[in-house]
């Protein structure tokens, strides 16, 4: 393609020369939204071509137009959307129909699974009824009976299990990875040839990311759809997508095979999202390359290459005229072809090291790395800590019926100048342990010693006040964790001011803060909204370091930030640690950045820690089932890896701690223990295994039967 | 589902008993129907005023909780709610009043809501267009109108229309014309009368279901779901109405079964001015009238149709709401 057509004679030739069997055809997709800012150019002509049972992953930031594509494909749009150019689903041209005419499509032959499966479901509907809904659109004289025994085959296709009687429930009666499955059941139901999943597993947890993604492949094999997969996480399209495109402020920056884009990248951009990238199989302790800056605000007209304010290889000429995507050169004759929109991509070779590119800074030492872990004070130690609910039942009086037992009987402690993590699906347990610490009351079962100070002898005011002065905490979600009429000034002087510092010290100290975690110092008067996700959290970073504490409490920080901005908090925290010589505890589900920042790890599931020790020993060498699971579930970026590797595919969700088992909690759902001969498996079921190490063994584990072998039905390889 | 109405039902019970109680105490320590006695002329006695009222069972000598306990006793006992200051039975009257009202406002109370959801949704799936536009706008205006004004209007129109044919169509006030044939001309003639004070209060009426309405369901048009729906093949109409319209119901059935018992209690500007004497109109008379026994009779009347909307409100939640359906 020659580097100066008009978006009209593309469109031509996408009519002329677009291959004659791709099931769809998108050319010079534009799509305007007005606004009160006046008219956002939110995508700027996308090209693709989508093969039958291909995959194509779209991988960019939030806002870099990549949902509104697939919106836009779909026609659900609102009206109010100015869209041009060209989507052709089999050579017939979908944009301009009418709302009616494109229902003929919608759900029949192009089907979409939306991101957020909590809010997808209509709440007053039965499961198969929304199902049966689906079918009956499109085939209006199928019988009753036939729709609703194709309706039990679609859910268990998905693994719903019972699904006979889990026809008649209500979405809320479903975990978020069963309405997953329920999403995808109706998406499938009409056998589309196209399939669209927007972020389908952004919202879960890593093991029922693994199912979802697992339902996803099988349904693309029963129906032989062509798959849209649009995605954040480059771990996710690794093992799944044939073709990649990158999408960056509307425009598709760099589009290839996923073999191309992943080991031989030529956008800057893309070469920054791969490092961004913290690995979950590497134990390289590198810092993350950040990409500072933000995207462009596509109310304004582009000018020059839209990614030019936070390339480090920006030069004078990629300022005028905004750069085409062209062919790279080396790689020709693929349907998609490599591509990429940048005048320097052939200065990228095969050999670009993102860290040097993008000036990552390098791995900041402690003071307390040479020194021996047993040697370190212990900055937070917990003794059986135990927090059990009671479940009540009744109206006005009230009768307990059972407990949950949230935290049962955690021990571990902190050391100075380490990071420890826990880690597990929600609901087991780890966001009330991070409460427990925080709560510091005499009357708690089991002991937090913070600083050397125990909460049984936390009785008057001035001792919580010095613990809360040991310890901070930095909070998942940066925008609600600041009051937002509260600037940034307030934000941070309110602890100093609580501990009674002098106005000019405050003055002094915020304006150290500000420096400290990397924020402009005379942005101090703004308020939370005129900043950032990432600037936020740093706010929020500062906020917690204002009073000196030796202990961050961090739970989830990184989890509401793009990977890119997530990177440069992540660096932050590093250096801060390094620095400062803090200790971190730390909460997340994002195994990859676990390991990137932690020095221990603590797996909990259902209120116990089933294995704890090294991060490098848990994650190399886990002996736990549940670890090896958890583990097997993270995607990681690196396609061949991916495809070849074994995964653990747990079945089911987590169980209630209501009907917690007796002997091992994990027994339900345990891969080995499926395996195990029946006379082996009573031992499980009986006795609760005890957290200890083996002989010579690096880490705690709490199992029976470590390394054992995982049942057939569990394991998955894709080759 | 019974089980849970009938436990609600015995909640809201015990409600009206203290409601009702607490009623009773106020009006007999505010009311004193002696003090208009005294404007009677020739101006009776003290002691006859006290006679007269201990032979209607309003003895003023005897303190609050003794007649609280006299009353109660009557109501418990024989289901009898007391006599006026003039003697008249509360009994004998209620049952009449609760009738006109209920007649006055049943009709409007039914249009106003189909009306007033209808145009709603219309208005919701028209968002910012002309029509959405002159309805809720419509609304605002009707909402700052008093309900007073808004009547006289009303009749005014009627009366011009009247003077226009040339002929009495319509009746302005009243609930019928005394003496009518039975049959064929006493439905006339109920029609004639019915149909201004129905049509002032549903044209006046509606625009609170309207905004309500249009509000939740505009809530709810851009919801994820109703984009699955769409996704499914229902086309954006079909995908609203089948999946957001209900969603958005449920607030709307709620507020619903909590202002029948407004219109059904408060409804003495329309009485007044369309004079139906009804039970809004006597519980206000009740106070000018220093009659305690009456005041506190439609104030537990109020209760009683509270706890019925309340009641309703929980049923009509549950019916369409699967979330709350108890086990």
């Amino acid at each position: 393609m020659s580097t100066n057509t008009t978006p009209a004679e593309r469109l031509r030739d996408a009519g002329l020369y677009a291959p004659g069997d791709a099931v769809l055809s998108v050319r010079d997709l534009n799509v305007r939204f007005n606004s009160e800012n006046g008219v956002v150019h939110a995508v700027r002509g996308v090209d693709f071509d989508l093969m039958p049972g291909k995959t194509l992953g779209i991988v960019g930031e939030s806002g870099s137009g990549k949902s509104v594509t697939s919106m836009a494909v779909m026609g659900l749009l609102p009206e109010t959307a100015d869209i041009s150019g060209s989507v052709r689903f089999k050579g017939k041209e979908l944009l301009g129909l009418s709302d009616k005419a494109m229902c003929k499509h919608r759900g029949n032959d192009i089907a979409m699974v939306f991101q957020d499966p909590l809010s997808s479901l209509t709440p007053v509907y039965t499961v198969g009824n929304q199902i049966i809904e689906a079918l009956t659109v499109h085939n209006p004289t199928m019988s009753k009976q036939a729709k609703e025994a194709r309706a039990v085959d679609l859910l268990r296709m998905v693994g719903i299990p019972s699904p006979k009687d889990r026809l008649k429930a209500f979405p809320h009666e479903f975990s978020g990875g069963m309405r997953q499955r329920v999403m995808i059941a109706i998406a499938i139901a009409n056998d589309p040839r196209v399939l669209i999943a927007d972020e389908p597993t952004t919202a879960l947890d890593v093991t029922i990311q693994a199912q979802v993604l697992e339902v996803l492949h099988t349904a693309q094999e029963e129906t032989g759809a062509a798959v849209v997969m649009i995605t954040h996480d480059l771990g996710v399209v690794a093992g799944m997508a044939d073709d990649i495109m990158v999408m960056y402020a509307g425009k598709p920056v760099e589009t290839g095979t996923v073999e191309d884009i992943y080991y031989n990248p030529r956008m800057p951009y893309t070469l920054g999202l791969l490092g961004a990238v913290p690995r979950v199989d590497t134990a390289t302790k590198q810092s993350l390359v950040p990409i500072e800056g933000t995207p462009p605000n596509l109310a304004l007209p582009v000018t020059g290459c839209s990614f030019a304010a936070r390339c480090p290889l920006v030069s004078d000429a990629c300022l005028h005229g905004e750069p085409e995507l062209i062919a790279v050169p080396g790689v020709e004759g693929q349907t998609l072809g490599h591509r990429a929109a940048c005048i320097k991509s052939n200065e990228l070779s095969n050999d670009a090291d993102a860290h040097k590119i993008f000036h990552a800074p390098p791995k900041p030492v402690s003071k307390f790395d040479g020194v021996a872990r047993v040697e370190r004070e212990k900055v937070l130690e917990l003794k059986d800590v135990k927090k059990h609910f009671p479940l009540l039942k009744g109206a006005l009086i009230k009768r307990r019926i059972g407990t949950v037992k949230a935290v049962d009987g955690l021990s571990f402690d902190i050391r100075e100048g380490e990071c420890v993590s826990i880690v597990g699906e929600s609901g087991c347990g780890k966001t009330t342990t991070l409460l427990e610490i925080m709560e510091f009351h005499p009357d708690q079962v089991g002991e937090v010693v913070i600083g050397g100070v125990s909460n049984k002898v936390a009785t008057d005011h001035k001792t919580t006040m010095t613990m809360r002065k040991e310890m901070q905490m930095v909070f998942q979600d940066p925008t609600g964790a600041l009051d937002p009429r509260f600037t940034v000034y307030e934000v941070l002087a309110e602890p100093l001011e609580n501990l009674g510092m002098p106005k000019a010290a405050i003055k002094k100290r915020i304006m150290e803060l500000m420096k400290l975690v990397g924020l402009q110092p005379d942005h101090v008067n703004r308020f939370p909204n005129q900043f950032s996700g990432g600037q936020r959290q740093r706010i929020g970073i500062a906020r917690a370091l204002a009073v000196n504490p030796k202990l961050v409490v961090l739970d989830e920080p990184v989890s509401a930030l793009d990977v890119s901005v997530q990177a440069g908090v992540i660096n932050l925290l590093d250096k801060l640690r390094a620095e400062l010589g803090l200790s971190y505890l730390m909460v997340a589900h994002d195994l990859s950045v676990v390991r990137h920042i932690s020095d221990r790890v603590a797996v909990m599931y259902l209120g116990k820690i089933v294995e704890t020790g090294d991060v490098d020993d848990v994650f190399d060498n886990p002996r736990h089932p549940y670890t090896r699971a958890l583990l097997s579930a993270i995607p990681v970026p690196d396609p061949n890896l991916e495809r070849t590797r074994e995964r653990i595919i747990l079945q089911g969700d987590l169980p209630s701690p209501l009907d917690a088992p007796k002997g091992c909690n994990f027994a339900t759902r345990c891969p080995v223990f499926a395996a195990l001969p029946a006379a082996k498996q009573e031992k499980c079921l009986t006795l609760e295994p005890p957290l200890a190490s083996e002989k010579d063994g690096a880490q705690d584990f709490a199992c029976f039967f470590p390394d054992g072998e995982i049942d057939a039905d569990m394991l998955v390889v894709h080759a | 589902m019974l089980k849970y109405l009938m436990k609600r039902s015995g909640i809201y019970l015990i409600m009206i008993f203290l409601t009702t109680s607490a009623g009773y105490f106020l009006a007999v320590s505010s009311l004193k129907p002696a003090v208009l006695e005294q404007e009677k002329i020739p101006r009776p006695t003290p002691e006859q005023v006290n006679a007269s009222f201990r032979g209607l069972g309003l003895d003023p000598e005897k303190n609050a909780w003794e007649r609280y306990v006299e009353w109660l006793g009557g109501i418990i006992t024989r289901w009898d709610w007391g006599r006026s200051p003039n003697g008249a039975f509360v009994n004998a009257e209620f049952a009449d009043r609760v009738m006109v009202s209920t007649r006055l406002f049943i009709a409007s109370i039914i249009l106003t809501l189909v009306i007033g959801v209808a145009l709603g949704v219309y208005s919701a799936a028209r968002q910012y267009k002309f029509q959405d536009r002159v309805i809720t706008s419509y609304s605002y205006l009707v909402h700052i109108l008093p309900a007073p004004i808004a009547y006289f209007l009303v009749q005014l129109g009627a009366i011009s229309i009247n003077e226009a044919v040339g002929e009495r169509i319509f009746f302005v006030t009243g609930i019928s014309t005394p003496g009518i044939e039975p049959g064929w001309p006493a439905f006339v003639d109920l029609v004639a009368h019915y149909a201004v004070p129905t049509f002032a209060m549903t044209i006046f009426g509606w625009a609170g279901y309207q905004i309500a309405q249009r509000q939740y369901l505009l809530d709810n048009v851009n919801a994820d779901f109703v984009r699955t729906a769409r996704a499914k093949g229902l086309t954006r109409n079909q995908a609203i109405r089948k999946h957001a319209l209900r969603v958005s119901f449920i607030p709307v059935a709620q507020s619903i079964a909590f202002t029948i018992p407004a219109i059904f209690t408060g409804g003495f500007f329309a009485e007044a001015i369309f004079a139906w004497p009804g039970i809004g109109l006597w519980s206000i008379q009740a106070i000018s009238l220093q009659d305690v026994n009456v005041a506190t009779a439609t104030l537990a009347y109020g209760s009683v149709i509270f706890a019925i909307g309340a009641i309703l409100a929980d049923f009509a939640t549950t019916l369409v709401d699967p979330r709350v359906r108890v086990q």
